[in-house]
């Protein structure tokens, strides 16, 4: 095709068709889903990579940290097995944390995709998977615990299976079932997208996606560009503790701004300890692209073209750029910290755009266990969102996702797979920090055991000892709390739940934005009677209000 | 039922109330004729609009109430009381600690990357929402008994906070409703005049925020829902009429009014739906399978893909999306609907100038009252129908068929104090900047729906029906590359004609879990049966003999362990004959034409389902019918009018034909201009049609 042909109407239609195909190819892959964590949480993503390994198109309900992942699991899988020797029909696995996305419970996978015999794309999809084998905990010393990991290989060679992957998962899992229809609905995933990638290369007229993505990319590649070339050079720099494991641990950010290019910095970030909680660099650089994108260019399409002038490091063997055979386990519990952090830095240079620290990194809980109806075992995952930090534009939203994207999963659903009832999921009062805007609310939800035979229940959650800050004099969201029958617990730990055993959480309220004293009377009030402030913080906070 | 009239000797009579006109047609079957009328809406009392029209076309054709068959009828009221937040106070009960849950619903960003996001507003506010203590487990089994005494104290704040309407959506009742059916038993005997909403009979589908949003949106619209089809009801049988009354679902399918009135939320797509099916069986008419049904009206512009003759559904219906019609922004409703987007404003849609100092039209209408400037009711704003009008592609003499004047010089006069006169251009100018900005605006819109189902939009034939539709057609076909149209007769009450034209049709569901090795298939099968014989009542009593009617049994099937089904045709012998064989194979035929491959695993049938419907009726015969008389001529033109076309940037006279005059084979050339009472069909000067002999024309741009 010339590039005359490629008219910008043209160019929009196209693009705006790829799109769509990466949902509804995503759509094929939840709806053939076994696990709830794919077909429930969303904890996936699925897109679309060129032959160079640029990646064009996302899913909408894709996992931020996995759209940034994909593209340098590409780059591994390459190098190991270069284009030449892919086939028609097939599928590359793997898992592996500095490979993938910072654990081993994420499977990627990689198929690609030929058109009139040529290589015209890769489709990259990525999945969690609540069980990988080994004994994944909060004190585990190094990966090699934290369950099985599957090298690159192909799981399917033209179109045929390889028994022997499949036989080691088997072996190594303790859901295999589950986790692998959820790989073989990949496969039905991957079988509609070269269908309908197919269709438009041949209504379009198009041999291959070269000149299509090349505009693409340098169309997104340009805005961000023209973006930070507007923002003031300098070194802007933030730094604040985390709640960590025996002891409080430190992320340091320095964002420096030099004309068109962005360079991310986390030196002065703590070492990597021997707990579950370090990042990999993949994993770091993933949630940095993803919160500049937020902040300086939400409107232009995601791809690859977004991050060209962006570098992310970390100085090797620290928390946030952790090196083998770290523990990497609940890695979002320090790489969650980059957002903010980089909010934190750039909020000398861009006040009216930055948003307070949400209630994050994620929450979630692990149940493993034994069924009532026929004795066979289970391990369920459930999560649970924070408040969202306020924004420039108004409140934070109560109980929502960020920077990750895992939606909760319905409490009927759980219930019918866990012998486990939830008691409780509700708002709780005075949880957000006031502001002019005022933080999202957290949730409180309970669980009690209803089974006969102890429940293991595995935690690691942050912002207990530091709450979400609140942002240029906003007030700080509260900390979360982890309660087993009232009683306070560990935030990283594994309890045993006897039969009747109620376990409690809460997650953390959002941050505030800018000083309570902007805050209009009447939104006060609406809060007072939606009973999410009690009168005591709004006067100890507002003062008299009155109404 | 003492007698029923039987297929096809009667008539049926079809009415689609919009926000703008009320529709009604009257298909006489013996004689294969059908009349149509379009009236004003009447918002106050939407019922009256319809005893008038259905009053005025029996009189018009000396037809007794009590020889009509069936009375279907379809509507928007559902729609643009939740879109424009119009219902009544509603409140929400739900088990103890469970009120936020509307409001947490799911807890993901449905734009990834926008840090402003806005999350809709849940209908019932956080004071309005109360607890009760009682729990019922995952199998249904009661863990804790339900507190009844609770209800007395949550009575009295919703009276005291003016709640009318209220929705009960307590954990499990899809499995166990006991629980709601006591929370509403006791509130009959408490508070007797508030409308009750339970969730297990709503939606009774397991997931609580999308079965509690359901239900609420139900409690939201259901008090003046009923009060309408209450008036409505007794006005047909003051007027004398005897069957049933019927509504069509927003899948298309039919329910009597006692359900309709119960469950008003499955019919929130109810008008648009039957569009979608006009057009299809238009499609079918002229050989077409693959169409964009364009559907504009007063108030709102819709489009719906089908392909293979069959509309788009979806599984994610949602309603009052709050942001750029993104997924994820909406009320979620558990309802099986058509899948029919809106694109934007209807002719009724205001037109002024914005912050950028450009056109805008929309989104907000004029609506019936004032309704546009040309009605001569009071409105002064310039809306579409008045630009249409001072380009000549309607005439103010015959709009209607001339039953509603319309006032061209105050047309003028609006368009030219808010735009004309600001922008210094004149009138004609500024009128054809109103039409072309609301075409390209559905143009685009609507070729971003087709590509985001990953479909290709100009290999679709476009099919345009409301009163606006045929309009703006052939400009909106040109803008999206589209280059063949079918344009029927009737176009402007396509919608009641689409009610008339679908089979009367019941679908009954039952969940039923079982793995497929392991069907108690005695049981199945007398509940098949069970739900066969209800279905058959309620076919007869619209008015079906018994021998046209059939029967079709299916199974939500999936593989142990997934969560989504797939729609799996089973035969009745192969229930009735314990023929797992059978069903497993026809699941895995199933599931490879949705997937592509099959697995070696166990399925498992989650729910049964039965549709029990009537004859497709007759209706290409009665359109070819109407042909047969016009038949191979080209019929002079009626008169000559100036009309504005962009090419020409000026008045060009064009030649006026009457819709109805012509017969399969004619040809006409654009320019043109083709009138019927409810919708004028605008040929530019670079198209041209012919009829076929199903009397649609079939417009194709020059090449």
């Amino acid at each position: 095709m010339s590039a005359a042909a490629l008219d910008p109407i043209r160019l929009g239609l196209i693009w705006q068709r790829l799109n769509g195909i990466v949902d509804q190819v995503s759509e094929t892959f939840i709806r053939a889903a076994f696990s709830t964590v794919v077909r429930e949480n969303y904890d996936m993503a699925f897109s679309l990579l060129d032959v160079q390994g640029r990646q064009f198109v996302q899913s909408k309900r894709s996992i931020p940290s996995f759209i940034g992942t994909l593209p340098r699991t590409l780059a591994a899988v390459l190098e190991k097995i270069p284009a030449e020797s892919l086939h028609p029909g097939d599928v590359i696995i793997t898992n592996d944390a500095w490979i993938g996305t910072g654990h081993l419970n994420d499977i990627s996978m990689i198929c690609p995709i030929f058109h009139d015999d040529r290589l015209v794309a890769f489709a990259g999809s990525t999945a969690h998977t609540v069980d990988i084998g080994g004994a994944p905990s909060p004190t585990a010393q190094d990966c090699y615990e934290e369950g099985l990991c599957i090298p690159i290989c192909k799981i399917v060679e033209r179109g045929v299976e390889n028994q022997l992957v499949i036989d080691f998962l088997t072996e190594n899992l303790r859901a295999p079932a589950e986790t692998l229809g959820d790989i073989r609905a990949q496969f039905a995933a991957f079988h509609d997208c070269r269908h309908k990638l197919g269709a438009v290369l041949r209504e379009e007229g198009l041999a291959d996606l070269e000149d299509i993505v090349a505009e693409i990319i340098a169309r997104s590649a340009k805005s961000m560009r023209a973006v930070i070339a507007g923002l003031p050079d300098g070194r802007y720099s933030d730094e604040f503790q985390v709640d960590g494991f025996e002891t409080p641990l430190t992320i340091r950010c320095t964002v420096t701004i030099a004309g068109e290019a962005i360079d991310v910095d986390f030196a002065g970030t703590s070492a990597q300890i021997a707990r579950p909680i370090n990042s990999v660099l993949n994993y770091t650089q993933a949630y940095s692209c993803f919160a500049l994108k937020c902040l300086l260019d939400p409107e232009a399409p995601n791809n690859s073209g977004s991050f060209e002038t962006i570098t992310v490091r970390a100085p090797e063997g620290s928390l946030l750029n952790a090196a083998r055979p770290a523990p990497v386990w609940g890695r979002h519990l320090s790489g969650h910290y980059a957002p903010p952090a980089i909010f934190g830095a750039l909020s000398a240079v861009l006040p009216e755009r930055v948003i307070a620290e949400s209630g994050s990194p994620l929450w979630n809980v692990y149940f493993k266990g034994v069924q009532e109806t026929d004795g066979s075992g289970f391990v369920k995952m459930f999560f649970m969102n924070g408040g969202h930090g306020a924004r420039p534009g108004g409140d934070g939203p109560g109980c929502l996702s960020f920077p990750s994207n895992v939606s909760n999963q319905p409490i009927e659903m759980f219930e019918n797979q866990a012998p486990l009832l939830v008691t409780e999921k509700c708002f709780v009062p005075d949880s957000a920090g006031e502001g002019r805007f005022r933080g999202g609310d957290a949730q409180r939800i309970s669980f009690r055991s209803l089974a006969s035979a102890p429940v293991t229940m595995t935690i690691r959650h942050e912002r207990i000892t530091y709450p979400p800050r609140g942002l240029l004099g906003g007030q700080n969201g509260a900390p979360g709390r982890d309660l087993v029958n009232g009683e306070p617990i560990p935030a990283k730990s594994r309890t045993l739940l006897e039969t009747g055993d109620v376990a409690t959480f809460q997650t953390p309220g959002g941050g505030g934005l800018s000083p309570p004293e902007g805050r209009a009377r009447e939104a006060v009030l609406r809060d007072l009677d939606r009973g999410l402030l009690t009168a005591e913080k709004a006067r100890r906070v507002y003062g008299d209000v009155g109404g | 039922m003492e007698t029923w009239v039987a297929e096809p000797t009667g008539y049926r009579v079809g009415v689609d109330i919009g926000g703008t006109f009320t529709d009604v047609v009257l298909w006489d079957l013996a004689d294969a004729r059908i009349a149509t009328t379009k009236l004003l809406t009447t918002p106050d009392d939407p019922s009256r609009a319809v005893m008038d029209g259905i009053r005025r076309i029996l009189e018009a054709n000396a037809i007794r109430p009590g020889d009509v068959g069936a009375v279907i009828h379809g509507t928007t009221l559902v729609a643009n009381a939740l879109i424009e937040r119009k219902g009544v106070p509603t409140g929400l009960i739900t088990t103890r600690g469970f009120r936020d849950v509307l409001e947490i619903g799911r807890e993901w960003r449905y734009d990834l990357f926008n840090l402003e996001i806005e999350m809709p507003t849940p209908i019932a506010a956080r004071p309005h929402r109360y607890e009760i203590t009682e729990r019922t487990g995952p199998d249904g089994a009661i863990l804790t008994e339900i507190e009844i005494h609770e209800l007395d104290a949550i009575a009295e704040r919703l009276r005291a906070d003016g709640i009318r309407s209220v929705a009960v959506c307590l954990l499990h009742a899809y499995r166990n409703p006991a629980h709601e059916i006591a929370v509403r038993a006791r509130l009959g005997e408490i508070a007797p005049d508030l409308s009750v909403s339970l969730s297990s009979e709503v939606s009774p589908e397991i997931g609580e925020y999308e079965r509690s949003s359901t239900t609420v949106a139900n409690a939201y619209v259901h008090p003046t829902f009923k009060t309408y089809v209450d008036q409505l009801v007794a006005g047909l049988a003051e007027t004398g009429f005897r069957n049933d009354l019927l509504l069509i679902l927003s899948d298309g399918r039919t329910v009597r009014q006692d359900t309709a009135t119960l469950f008003p939320i499955r019919l929130v797509q109810s008008g648009p739906a039957a569009g979608a099916q006009a057009a299809s069986i238009y499609g079918a008419i002229s050989n077409e399978a693959d169409l964009l049904c364009f559907d504009m009206g007063g108030t709102t512009a819709k489009a719906c893909l089908i392909e293979g003759g069959e509309p788009e559904r979806t599984a994610n219906f949602e309603v009052a999306r709050v942001f750029r019609f993104a997924e994820g922004s909406g009320l979620p409703l558990q309802i099986p609907a058509i899948d029919m987007i809106e694109i934007g404003a209807g002719g009724g849609s205001i037109a002024r100038i914005d912050r950028r100092g450009l056109i805008q039209v929309g989104p907000d209408s004029s609506g019936s009252d004032p309704g546009p400037a040309c009605y001569g009711l009071g409105g002064d704003q310039p809306t579409v129908t008045d630009a249409d009008l001072v380009l000549g592609y309607l005439d103010p003499d015959n709009f209607l068929g001339g039953k509603m004047p319309l006032d061209l010089a105050a047309a003028r006069a609006a368009i030219r104090a808010s735009l004309a006169e600001p922008l210094g251009i004149d009138v004609a100018q500024a009128a054809w900047g109103i039409h072309e900005t609301v075409t390209a605006n559905m143009a685009q819109a609507a070729t971003v729906h087709a590509i985001e189902k990953g479909l290709n939009a100009d290999k679709f034939r476009l099919v345009p029906i409301g009163g606006a539709g045929p309009v703006h057609a052939c400009a909106m076909a040109r803008k999206m590359g589209i280059d063949r149209l079918v344009c029927p007769l009737g176009a402007g009450v396509a919608s009641a004609i689409g009610m008339l034209g679908s089979p009367i049709s019941f679908a009954l569901a039952r969940a039923d879990m079982a793995r497929l090795d392991s069907v108690a298939w005695p049981r199945v099968a007398e509940m098949i049966h069970e739900l066969i014989a209800r279905g058959r009542e309620l076919v007869a009593h619209a008015g079906v003999p018994d021998g046209e009617i059939t029967v079709s049994t299916a199974a939500m099937m999936r593989y142990v362990g997934q969560g989504y089904e797939v729609d799996v045709p089973v035969a009745l012998s192969a229930i009735e004959g314990a023929r797992e064989d059978a069903v497993a194979e026809a699941f895995t035929a199933a599931y490879r034409k949705r997937f592509g491959r099959s697995e070696a695993m166990a399925p498992e049938i989650t729910t049964w389902r039965v549709v029990v419907s009537g004859p497709r009726p007759p209706l290409p015969a009665t359109l070819r019918n109407g042909a047969s008389a016009a038949a191979g001529a080209t019929p002079a033109p009626r008169t000559v009018r100036p009309v504005w076309f962009a090419m020409s940037a000026q008045f060009v006279d064009t030649p006026v034909f009457a819709r109805r005059a012509i017969g399969p084979g004619a040809a006409i050339r654009g320019p043109a201009v083709l009138e019927e009472d409810e919708s004028t069909l605008i040929l530019p000067p670079d198209f041209s049609a012919v009829a076929d002999d199903g009397l649609n024309l079939i417009v194709s741009r020059n090449a």
